[in-house]
């Protein structure tokens, strides 16, 4: 059994993934410096539409993926209850072939555990006035709306109470090499202008969809999409739980209300370049529609924001059609048993509900490989809030 | 696409350069630093996360006005106007547009919470458990409302009393607290009803108010314990 202090762990990217994994590991002991080129969540996580998934989004083409969202949200509702809307989703069927998807909805959520309530029309509109009145009844589960911004900032504000060092506005410009084994990167400090070079035993790259930039630096090729999405938001809380359709996940189907705002998402297509996500002009157009199909009143409230990120989706793929086919699922890939270098992991996939898990699994994959025996505790231990990241000093 | 000059403040020379951007009626000062980043620019550093006015992250000056670059559209400004994006002046700066706002958030009490009743719903048909929903606060703790206050001696500052007065408003039970809080030398008492802050905040938390209803509340209470003073002797 190995000292998981005597490891030193750099994690490259500053999202939410990176956020669990930093906390994860200096909980279990480990070493860890985060590195993120911009400010922390500036990439896709703060971007999220915010739908915290009960998992029954994804529960009909995949249980597992469910129950592992819905175990998630009763994890993150006790860790984090301050970046999250706890209230509702209502999957609504909004005409006849919906309806007709009601029977197989129900028993996918029932196999995985996912509360799932039929609410008649009547109740439906009780619930939401402003939802189309044809509407034929709709499915209740325990979606919500997390802050996309706040919740992995909790993470942050734990794993810098314990020890860890985060340094923002500091990119990654190469990794450095021992023979075949990675054993540290070189990086720029944009505050200071400086170069350095950080040592460590192993490199976790958690840079979403620009994971195959990192990994081209030690001229792997890694199987990730960059799968980019538009949202839209208008002023005005129009509902107050999570609209979406009683039918597969397609674009546009999802309505959620934070704060003052309604937001309609999303749409999928896909780029060599993750820095490049402008918003067509079609998205806009075609999602102003999709929301006013379910909520007639979104017409008449302001244009507040569109916007576009980038999902990480695991798997390459060459047509449209196929990258709306990729599991989302998470992948841990150890470049030493698939690529023959040593001393990286790169993770694709994953979704903003299951970051802790993310955390968890890819801490899971860095103890066996150092021979640490840590159980994992962030499920059970309350994160501090995201005020304590900056209440304990400025960050140098 | 329209083209048009923004100039962006640079620590390195401690004056702005400038830029062209492409913009239509979308684009944002976001979308313009991004684009300059991403083509002319990789080390110019500017706070951002959300892109949709709800992390409160992106603070700047463009032409002196405090604005999140995310919602502050170029279309916006007349196109006879230059565009002059510099950082939030009040703020800890750590390079070109970017700040660490430490400071800003030790200001707010420990336990202020985040969330809030969003709407109570008691028609007949809503199922049981659903009669009330939950929403954040619309407070965004950008830190604009801080920055616009004129106020120069050290106090608490705008964003910090607005929070503990929701915090009286959600939990009247426990209002002495937060009104000693409030009562603070570094409170109430510092603010000189400006109400720039209430005029910058892009999420309409209106502070200048809450601070006013801060203070009417604990002259109130005072009144109420000489009363109760005079009543015992």
């Amino acid at each position: 059994m190995s000292n998981a202090s005597d490891t030193h762990v750099v994690v490259v990217g500053g999202g939410g993934t990176g956020a669990a994994i930093l906390y994860d590991l200096v909980q279990r002991g480990f070493k860890a410096t985060l590195f993120e080129r911009g400010e922390l969540t500036c990439g896709s996580t703060g971007r999220h539409h915010g739908l915290l998934h009960s998992g029954a989004r994804y529960v009909v083409k995949d249980r597992e993926v469910g129950r592992e969202c819905m175990d998630e949200v009763r994890i993150l509702t006790r860790i984090a209850p301050e970046a999250i809307e706890a209230n509702r989703g209502i999957f609504v069927a909004f005409d006849e072939e919906e309806l007709a998807f009601r029977e197989t909805f129900e028993q996918a959520c029932a196999e995985a555990d996912i509360p799932a309530q039929w609410l008649t029309s009547e109740q439906v509109l009780a619930m939401e006035p402003r939802l189309n009145p044809g509407l034929l009844g709709g499915v209740m589960v325990p979606d919500g709306t997390l802050d996309a911004y706040r919740l992995p900032m909790h993470f942050f504000a734990g794993a810098r109470k314990l020890g860890a060092v985060i340094r923002n506005f500091t990119r990654v410009e190469s990794l450095v090499f021992e023979g075949r084994r990675i054993a540290g990167v070189t990086v720029h400090d944009l505050r200071t202008g400086a170069d350095e070079t950080v040592k460590c035993d192993l490199v976790i790259n958690a840079t979403g969809g620009w994971a195959g930039r990192l990994a081209a630096m030690a001229d792997i090729e890694l199987p990730i999409t960059p799968a980019p999405g538009t949202m839209l938001a208008h002023q005005g809380r129009l509902v107050n739980n999570i609209i979406e359709r009683l039918r597969p996940a397609s674009d546009g189907d999802i309505l959620v209300p934070q704060r003052g705002l309604s937001i309609i998402g999303s749409t999928q297509w896909q780029t060599d370049d993750p820095d490049d996500c402008t918003v067509p002009d079609a998205d806009v157009e075609f999602l102003t529609k999709a929301a006013i199909e379910m909520v007639p009143d979104f017409k008449e409230t302001a244009y507040h924001k569109a916007w576009a990120a980038v999902r990480p989706l695991a798997g390459a793929s060459s047509t449209e059609e196929e990258g709306r086919e990729l599991s989302r699922d998470f992948d841990v890939r150890d470049h030493a048993k698939l690529d023959n270098v040593e001393g990286m992991l790169s993770l694709t996939g994953g979704k903003a509900t299951t970051l802790r898990a993310m955390g968890e699994k890819t801490v899971d994959v860095v103890c066996d490989l150092f021979d640490v025996d840590t159980p994992c505790r962030t499920a059970s231990e309350p994160l501090p809030n995201y005020r304590h990241f900056f209440r304990q000093g400025v960050l140098v | 696409m329209n083209e048009r000059t923004v100039a962006v403040y640079r620590t390195a020379t401690q004056k702005v350069s400038e830029f062209t951007v492409p913009y239509n009626e979308r684009t944002t000062i976001i979308d313009a630093l991004e684009y300059i980043r991403l083509q002319e620019e990789p080390d110019l550093m500017f706070r951002q996360s959300c892109h949709h006015g709800s992390c409160g992250t992106c603070g700047v000056a463009v032409n002196g006005e405090f604005v999140l670059a995310c919602i502050k559209r170029l279309a916006d400004i007349p196109e006879d106007q230059p565009v002059r994006i510099e950082p939030l002046p009040t703020m800890h700066q750590i390079g070109d547009l970017a700040f660490d706002p430490a400071e800003f958030f030790n200001e707010f009490p420990d336990d202020i919470t985040y969330t809030r009743v969003s709407d109570v719903n008691t028609d007949a048909a809503v199922p049981e458990g659903m009669e009330h929903y939950e929403r954040f606060e619309n407070c965004i703790e950008c830190g604009l409302c801080v920055t616009s206050c004129p106020v120069t001696e050290d106090w608490m500052g705008p964003a910090a009393l607005a929070s503990i007065h929701r915090m009286v408003e959600k939990s009247p039970h426990e209002a002495d607290r937060w009104l000693d809080l409030a009562a603070d030398a570094r409170g109430v008492e510092r603010c000189t009803k400006n109400f720039s802050c209430s005029r910058v905040c892009p999420t309409g938390v209106a502070p200048g108010k809450r601070i006013t209803l801060l203070g009417a509340a604990i002259k109130k209470r005072a009144k109420a314990r000489a009363a109760e003073g005079e009543s015992d002797a």
